[in-house]
């Protein structure tokens, strides 16, 4: 009896913990926010149009978060040891890099949101196209900032049609540009000599390969470019890019592409009834030989294969004839960013001639500065650099560049791909 | 005769277990130097050092955060022990109004779909300001292996019974010395199992601990699950290889300290 006492009075205690830990903490956020003057200045005043010192002397000793996909080790090695020191040092910020799928930031952005938190942990994102249209639309980021930032002007071509527009969706400022990607095929000169030029070559290729040839199931990132890459060599991209996003409109559209695509899909890995799920089980598969081709988003992936000993020299890089989409992946700061200012110093310094070339030497990554504004040094420093071998020169990927449909179009295309497509 | 027989077959399948434990164990370390691994080589055609490079450079920071998620894990792992030991005792043994609703929701984190449950936790975890913490993660990890220690705690306390306490009370002990004495050893086992079991299931978690611990609380899952998904074979396997055998280790020094338990070996005696 004695005991059951006890131990119901331990529970009553436990519990009355518990309401009293929650109780306390669920206040906190009000605590701030009514006392904010001196608890949060930064989120609440910070003006982004203050002059640059001003930012650069706020920023000081701050710790930038950096959210973004982790799963690319050269990056991670890039961003800690190249642009870490570099902010630390002049400026006394230190980066944090953490690996988080987009779909889980805008996941944890959308939830803080509603749950009213002021203060999130994420500064920069990493980000572009239909992400980005769904974070600016539920007023997930902060902005407009690129425009005030010093080396945007310095450097950037702002007329440029990429950095007004991200798959067609005006940025306004919401986000600034962090490097260049563009659809390229990969084959083995040792296995296959030809490099189809055009859709029509690429069926031929298909039909002399039959099985040996794949792209990765949409929506995946690479094998929905790939597929958009084939419905432009079809049917042509000037259409898409002031196309209503209207199923049966852009069905319509595609409709001659679409029998293509069927058409293709008797030649495919597994005669098109599956695809892979990944990129990257299509590279492993052309790693292994059973695919004779890959595609990749990085335009200069086959020398980072072959520096690294996955592909042989063998192997090199191809487009069609009328070009592949690109695109460019941007950085933007979160709303509820506890350091905007430190965020803005990063991405201003990122943006820089001097980052941009350790990213195009180190991740053969398409710099998004316009060369015509960069100093006899800085175009220098880029031309000397060894781009390695089986990869395109730069100045023909982007003579090859085709724009990337509206953002709102891109899911329709996948939606319409997976009835009318896989297995078909 | 007849026992031989079956003594071979069991040997058999003994060896057929460890055959299927151990040949994708041997791959997953083979490829771990693969450079390069074209069908149909029957061994890879070159070799490389690009893993293990890759997990011992100092900017992957894997062996701080390896540390770190085991500690993490192993404090969930043990928290989760503790309350289990106690939740099972007052089900087992006591009767209070609602024990059946109670009995029903230590089941209930397993029988709600993680996603769902992720998603609604993480705005309440927003709230309370456990979200990016360690504690929220420690908690949110405790809601998911609950569930299975307690089962593991309710079975065992449910066969040890109340009656050797009771003869301890009896003969004059204490509530406390009772317990220390006498149940506590009869549960070590289960305990023990518990412990295993709700490490390892926290160990493994890896959206829980992204949404929760919001990319701040770094555990090793998190670091390795961007390598598997992207299909990097090499690195994923040199990263497997480390969560196993970290695993394996904490195993092997929990099973040691249990078994260095004083009252260990005088079990069967009691």
């Amino acid at each position: 009896m004695n005991k059951r006492k006890l131990s119901s009075f331990l529970a009553i205690i436990m519990v009355l913990f518990l309401i009293a830990g929650c109780s306390g903490n669920k206040e906190h956020p009000n605590i701030v926010k009514d006392s904010d003057s001196n608890v949060t200045p930064k989120t609440e005043v910070f003006d982004p149009n203050m002059s640059f010192d001003k930012i650069l002397e706020e920023a000081k000793g701050d710790t930038v978060s950096f959210y973004g996909w982790g799963g690319d080790e050269d990056r991670n090695k890039w961003l800690s040891q190249t642009v870490a020191p570099i902010l630390k040092e002049r400026y006394d910020i230190t980066l944090e890099v953490v690996g988080m799928d987009i779909d889980n930031i805008l996941a944890k952005l959308a939830g803080e949101k509603q749950a009213g938190l002021e203060e999130g942990s994420i500064d920069m994102i990493w980000i572009n196209g239909e992400n980005f249209y769904s974070a600016k639309e539920n007023d997930l980021l902060f902005g407009p900032f690129a425009e005030q930032l010093p080396n945007f002007e310095k450097y950037i071509d702002t007329e440029d049609e990429e950095v007004k527009n991200d798959f067609g969706f005006t940025i306004d400022g919401y986000e600034a540009p962090y490097g260049k990607a563009q659809m390229v095929f990969i084959n083995d000169s040792a296995t296959t000599s030809e490099t189809p030029k055009n859709a029509e070559e690429f069926m031929e290729y298909c039909k002399k390969y039959e099985g040996k040839v794949t792209y990765p199931a949409l929506p995946d990132f690479t094998g929905s470019a790939f597929v958009r890459t084939l419905i432009y060599d079809v049917v042509g991209h000037e259409q898409f890019l002031n196309m209503e996003a209207d199923k049966e409109i852009v069905k319509a559209a595609i409709e001659p592409a679409l029998e293509y695509l069927k058409e293709l899909n008797k030649y495919l890995w597994n005669q098109g009834k599956t695809f892979p799920a990944t990129s990257g089980e299509v590279n492993n598969m052309f790693e292994d030989g059973e695919l004779v081709m890959t595609m990749s988003y990085g335009p200069y992936s086959v020398a980072t294969g072959i520096e690294k000993g996955i592909y042989n020299e063998t192997v090199r890089t191809f487009l069609f004839d009328k070009g592949t989409v690109g695109n460019t992946n941007y950085m933007a700061i979160a709303k509820n960013s506890p350091n905007k200012a430190a965020a803005m110093v990063a991405i201003n310094e990122i943006i820089s001639a001097e980052i941009q070339a350790t990213q195009f030497e180190e991740l053969r990554s398409l710099p998004v500065v316009s060369y015509d504004k960069l100093t006899d040094a800085e175009k220098e420093s880029f031309d000397k650099i060894n781009i390695g071998k089986g990869v395109l020169p730069q100045d023909e990927l982007l003579s090859k560049r085709l724009p990337e449909m509206p953002a709102n179009i891109v899911p329709i295309i996948e939606e319409i791909w997976l009835e009318e497509i896989i297995g078909k | 005769m007849k026992s031989t027989n079956s003594n071979k077959l069991l040997k058999i399948f003994l060896y057929i277990t460890l055959f299927t434990i151990l040949a994708p164990m041997a791959i997953l370390i083979l490829w771990i130097f693969v450079g390069r691994w074209p069908w149909p080589n029957l061994l890879p055609a070159t070799y490389s050092l690009r893993a293990i490079k890759e997990i011992f450079a100092p900017y992957s920071n894997v062996f701080s955060i390896l540390f770190s998620s085991i500690l993490l894990s192993l404090s969930v792992a043990i928290l989760s022990a503790i309350i289990a030991t106690i939740t099972a005792r007052a089900l087992v043994l006591y009767d209070f109004i609602g024990k059946t609703v109670i009995e029903f929701l230590t089941i209930a984190p397993i029988l709600v779909p993680g996603a769902v449950f992720a998603m609604g936790i993480h705005i309440v975890f927003i709230k309370l300001s456990l979200a990016d913490t360690v504690l929220g993660v420690i908690i949110i990890h405790l809601i998911y292996t609950l569930p299975y220690t307690i089962n593991i705690m309710k079975d065992l306390t449910e066969s040890v019974g109340k009656q050797m306490e009771v003869q301890a009370y009896v003969l004059g002990a204490s509530p406390l010395k009772s317990f220390i004495y006498i149940t506590f050893p009869l549960l070590t086992p289960g305990i023990m199992a518990s412990i295993s079991m709700a490490y390892i299931t926290s160990f493994s978690q890896y959206f829980i601990t992204l949404l929760i611990g919001g990319g701040t609380v770094k555990s090793f899952n998190v670091l390795m699950v961007p390598f598997i998904a992207k299909g990097d074979r090499s690195l994923s396997s040199a990263y497997a290889l480390v969560f196993i055998i970290s695993t394996l280790l904490v195993f092997l020094i929990i099973d040691k300290i249990i078994k260095k338990l004083p009252y260990q070996d005088n079990k069967e005696e009691i």
